[in-house]
């Protein structure tokens, strides 16, 4: 059955197609200590900006119902530093690493992106241009379709690895926004980032988080993330990795069927730091009940009328 | 090494408004004082873990106690004897026990919880520290006190004046005597281990370990949620999960806490 979760994402092979998603998993070393992670499809690292960055004042978390907020404010060390350290530590597993890139002015992301690929130990580029807890940069970088697309291209030009696009699901028209990204090149779209949200404390009449704002991450905005894959699947041909809420192998399994062609585990890595392994074990046994032989057979099946074979319906355990 | 585990309670005693929690951890489980336990608590939309202080019972069996803060806390105290606990651990970094003439312990709430823990390591290597604990009002002791005043020199401090001193358990701190040489070791609220950094200066510092509070997310130091802020030339902040929860009052920018 191993050879059924292998898949293919814009010519990068991976062995399943699970990985953690950027800013939960921090640059790896937390998580190795808890689970191997060459056993994962691919690794999506922490958003790296040129300079370090020391990230928002605290508070910086808060739960709310079935999900969480986070200004984080993309806390990072600096690319000198990603690349001498992190980098090549992460790349040693074996298994593909995109390498998440954000910043405050396009020449940065262009720069940022140009060195990562240099460096020969990146898979892929993220392009985080859907931030919500940045003032500058971040969201505002997918404020229209043409900044989004100058960006794509500025970053194309300097770029020799597949570059992926991660976007908001608060945008007016996501699937104008999709095909726009992908006419300037992006070779892949990361679905979705965190959704800009806030919470009051009631007693004290003041923000919850020190930077006011933050994202939604977490169950409850999986469906909304579901919707975003679904949309962008029907807008365009390039492929799209999943991710939004998902805690388990059967939200991973609808992201898929919704278009995505690998899903991206954030938020339950925290409760769970063997989530992403039961996802892979969790696909693998759905696959098995429904005789199903590879896995990119599941992506978007549920716009192709979902399964139709009888003899795919088979009870568990027959397979 | 840190794991994912699922522990059994296997005693439960309620002190006042807190609720002690003894597990039964497998053997070779390791952990020193200051360290703490990440706990699932319970569903109804609640899905991040809830950090506890690792602390030891009367037997010196490793436990928790919880006060009840909101709906987590309030499950985890609902718990029986026989149900089980599903946490990851010994998490963070604790207490150095310094070379000092003097070791003072300063706990506000339930931030007796590692101090009593620290407390029984001093002890096993034959220092005797001083405890200075504040709470509300005397029913929030219960009878742990009693209990307490044969591990240490203990003093209590309550809000109201009901039981021991009138005051925080900082203003007790202020009040009593101290070599300029001792360790201080403290655990409860943001203002008063700021009130207590303030109050020590810059030589006391050096020699003051507090244990911070801070939300968190994952426990690990992987989410960068749970930042406090460090002295440092770029103002930058520290995981409290991993870094900490337990620091050197020198450590940290009181300044932007
Ligand atoms: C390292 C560490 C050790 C701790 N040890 C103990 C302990 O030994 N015994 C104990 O009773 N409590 C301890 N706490 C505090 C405990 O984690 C919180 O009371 C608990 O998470 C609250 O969860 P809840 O669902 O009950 O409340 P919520 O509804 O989440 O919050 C209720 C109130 O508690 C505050 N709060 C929430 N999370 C934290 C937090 N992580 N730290 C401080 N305040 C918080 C909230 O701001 C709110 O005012 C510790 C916290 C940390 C960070
Ligand atoms: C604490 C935290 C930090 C995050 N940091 C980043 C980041 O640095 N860059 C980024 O592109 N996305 C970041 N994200 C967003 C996640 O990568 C992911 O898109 C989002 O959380 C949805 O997935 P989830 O619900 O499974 O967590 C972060 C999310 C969380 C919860
Ligand atoms: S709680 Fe995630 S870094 Fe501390």
């Amino acid at each position: 059955m191993e050879a059924g979760l292998r898949t293919e994402l814009a010519g990068i092979r991976m062995q399943n197609p699970v990985m953690v998603c950027s800013g939960t998993w921090g640059n790896g070393r937390e998580y190795a200590e808890w689970i191997d992670p060459g056993a994962l499809g691919g690794i999506i690292t922490k958003s790296v900006t040129l300079r370090p960055c020391p990230g928002n004042p605290p508070p910086r978390i808060w739960e709310t119902p079935s999900g969480m907020l986070n200004s984080i404010g993309l806390e990072n060390r600096g690319l000198a530093a990603f690349l001498e350290e992190d980098l090549p530590w992460i790349a040693g597993f074996g298994v593909p690493v995109f390498v998440n890139v954000a910043g405050f002015s396009e020449e940065e992301y262009a720069e940022v992106a140009a060195e990562v690929c240099a460096s020969g130990l990146a898979a892929a580029v993220e392009l985080n241009i859907s931030c919500p807890n940045v003032k500058k940069g971040g969201l505002h970088f997918s404020s229209s379709h043409e900044d989004a697309a100058r960006m794509v291209s500025r970053v194309r030009e300097r770029a020799d690895l597949p570059v992926f696009v991660k976007l908001s699901p608060r945008l007016n028209d996501l699937k104008g926004m999709c095909a726009a990204v992908a006419r300037a090149g992006a070779d892949g779209l990361s679905l979705v980032n965190t959704i800009p949200a806030m919470s009051i404390d009631v007693e004290r009449a003041v923000p919850r988080l020190g930077n006011v704002t933050g994202g939604l991450s977490g169950p409850a905005m999986h469906p909304v993330a579901v919707l975003a894959v679904w949309e962008a699947y029907q807008s365009v041909g390039i492929p799209i990795v999943g991710m939004g809420g998902i805690w388990g192998w059967e939200d991973a399994v609808e992201m898929i069927m919704a278009g995505a062609t690998a899903v991206a585990v954030g938020t339950v890595n925290f409760v769970d730091p063997g989530a992403p392994l039961a996802v892979v074990e969790g696909i693998r046994g759905f696959m098995t009940r429904k005789g199903v032989a590879r896995v990119g057979e599941l992506v978007g099946l549920a716009h192709r009328g979902g399964f139709r074979d009888e003899g795919k319906g088979r009870a568990p355990g027959s397979g | 090494m840190p794991a994912g585990y699922v522990a059994q309670i296997v005693e439960k005693n309620v002190f006042g408004c807190a609720t002690e929690l003894v597990l039964d951890l497998p053997r070779g489980f390791e952990a020193h004082p200051g360290q703490f336990l990440h706990v699932r608590c319970g569903g109804d939309g609640r899905i991040l873990r809830r950090p506890f202080s690792l602390t030891v019972s009367q037997r010196g069996e490793l436990a928790l106690l919880v006060r009840p803060a909101g709906e987590g806390s309030r499950w985890l105290c609902a718990r029986r004897v026989g149900e089980e606990l599903d946490f990851l651990g010994p998490l963070g970094r604790g207490f150095s026990i310094l070379d000092a003439g003097e070791h003072v312990l300063v706990a506000g709430g339930a931030g007796i919880a590692p101090l009593r823990f620290l407390a029984l390591d001093m002890r096993k290597r034959k220092l005797r520290p001083s405890l200075c604990w504040g709470m509300e009002n005397e029913e929030d002791y219960g009878t742990l006190p009693e209990i307490l005043a044969g591990e240490c020199d203990l003093s209590l401090a309550t809000r109201d004046g009901s039981a021991g001193f009138e005051g925080t358990a900082l203003d007790l701190l202020f009040s009593q005597a101290r070599t300029e040489s001792a360790a201080i070791y403290a655990c409860g609220p943001r203002d008063m281990l700021s009130g207590m950094a303030r109050w020590l200066g810059e030589a006391g510092r050096e020699r003051a370990q507090v244990s911070v509070e801070e939300r968190m997310a994952c426990g690990v130091g992987a989410c960068r949620g749970c930042a406090v802020p460090v002295t440092d030339a770029g103002a930058t902040y520290a995981a409290a999960c991993r870094e900490g929860p337990v620091f050197f009052a020198r450590e940290l920018d009181w300044e932007r806490m």
